[in-house]
């Protein structure tokens, strides 16, 4: 009778567990970036070569200030009219001054400054020069966007390739970045922007970014433009660090010898203030 | 007071004029420049900040014959075009070299301006300072 017992009092034990368990919802697995394997090293190689320095073509973006200006709706229109009219007068509106990235799309627009392409597995990214926050990272993992992105600056960019084009959707980017036509002239987004580009090779050295900016509370539709890079292979063309806000500071020595930064006056346009 | 002296302490009052109101220098078109004008200046480099956004040079030196030198503040693009478009390193321009300078004024009549072109009057060597003048791929 003893022995009966404790064979049921067992089975109870190991029927009840399993029932706990069943009972239990499956816990998700957290999703993971897995470790490239061999291949995906070898895929991208298969790539088209992007490599070198990429400096843009300024007097393309100034000659589509006239060719290719935005379709802004009436009230952006009536500013971008206004800022025109005051940087012509010697008084440019002080839109990148204060440091802060340039951000998507204006970095793509209006930058002055070279930037490099890397690949890694599942990833394109871009970093540009002359402001450490110029950093773009476009998964090309087959992720989707999230529900919910976290706005920032550059956007959460997807990407896929056809063929040797690149072709990258963008979205959660931060309301307060500029859509800027020259580094004096823009208006903020304002939200719900999206962005659509194809990157590719026009010709061997010359890179095409063909944006198309969707817009909806600043544009009456979207927007196209291609931006030009040129590439340079010369070793006097790597990308050197830059950090904004440097220029804001004097290197001195202080009453320890030590190496300092002390603070140098600007005025409200951004720059160093000259003497009287 | 000795002449040095002097110096230093308008060099300081430079550096220290004004409160600052807005936070740092960052990419800001250059129309605070005349560029339909070209001012010439002959002096000796006091600063170089070899700095981004913009590099700046401080120049002691006049315009005009005569004039009574006083310092002038330079701007150019970031160190990374600088060496590229225009052949700059780092210490193409340092304190200590008598220069001449051609430069687009301030409007706004202070003693500064966007520079164009600077030569060290020692050796000839010549600078210049044009974002655009690298629209080619493949550049050495």
């Amino acid at each position: 009778m003893r022995y009966r017992l404790r064979v049921v009092l067992l089975v109870c034990l190991v029927l009840a567990t399993f029932i706990v368990r069943a009972a239990e919802p499956a816990k998700e697995k957290p999703v993971i970036n897995p470790p490239p394997t061999a291949q995906d090293w070898a895929d991208l190689a298969k790539l088209p070569d992007w490599s070198g320095v990429w400096n843009p073509k300024i007097t393309d973006q100034d000659a589509q200030v006239k060719s290719n200006p935005p379709p802004w709706n009436p009230k952006a229109a009536a500013q971008i009219a206004h800022m025109f009219a005051e940087d012509k007068a010697g008084r440019p509106p002080p839109l990148f001054v204060n440091c802060l990235p340039e951000a998507m799309p204006s970095w793509m627009l209006v930058t002055h400054n070279a930037m490099e392409i890397l690949f890694t597995p599942g990833r394109v990214s871009l970093l540009g020069e002359s402001d450490g926050n110029r950093l773009r990272r476009i998964y090309t993992d087959g992720r989707p966007h999230p529900d919910d992105p976290d706005p920032t600056f550059h956007g959460h960019s997807i990407g896929h390739w056809e063929g040797d084009t690149l072709v990258v959707d963008t979205v959660g980017i931060r309301p307060q970045t500029y859509l800027a036509v020259n580094e004096a002239v823009g208006v903020p987004n304002n939200g719900d922007m999206r962005i659509i580009e194809r990157i590719h090779l026009a010709e061997k050295d010359i890179l095409h970014v063909d944006l198309e900016i969707i817009a909806p509370k600043i544009l009456t539709k979207p927007w196209k433009t291609t931006r030009i890079y040129f590439r340079q292979r010369a070793r006097k063309f790597d990308i050197v660090e830059g950090v904004c806000l440097e220029g804001y500071f004097a290197e001195r020595v202080d009453k320890d010898g030590n190496a300092v930064f002390v603070p140098v006056p600007h005025n409200p346009g951004g720059n160093r203030v000259a003497p009287d | 007071m000795r002449p040095s002296c002097k110096r230093v302490i308008a060099f300081c009052a430079v550096l220290g004029l004004a409160a600052v109101t807005d936070p740092a220098a960052a990419h800001h078109s250059t129309t605070m420049f005349d560029h339909s004008k070209v001012v010439s200046i002959t002096g000796i480099v006091k600063e170089v900040h070899w700095t981004n956004p913009h590099v700046a040079i401080f120049v002691y030196g006049t315009s005009k014959e005569g004039e009574e030198p006083t310092m002038w503040l330079l701007e150019m693009t970031s160190p990374g075009n600088l060496v590229r478009a225009g052949g700059w390193s780092r210490t193409a321009v340092r304190p200590g070299d008598k220069v001449t300078v051609e430069l687009s004024p301030l409007r706004d009549g202070k003693k500064g301006g966007a520079l164009k072109k600077i030569t060290l009057v020692d050796t000839g060597q010549s600078y210049t300072a044009d974002i655009r003048a690298q629209e080619k791929a493949n550049l050495e």
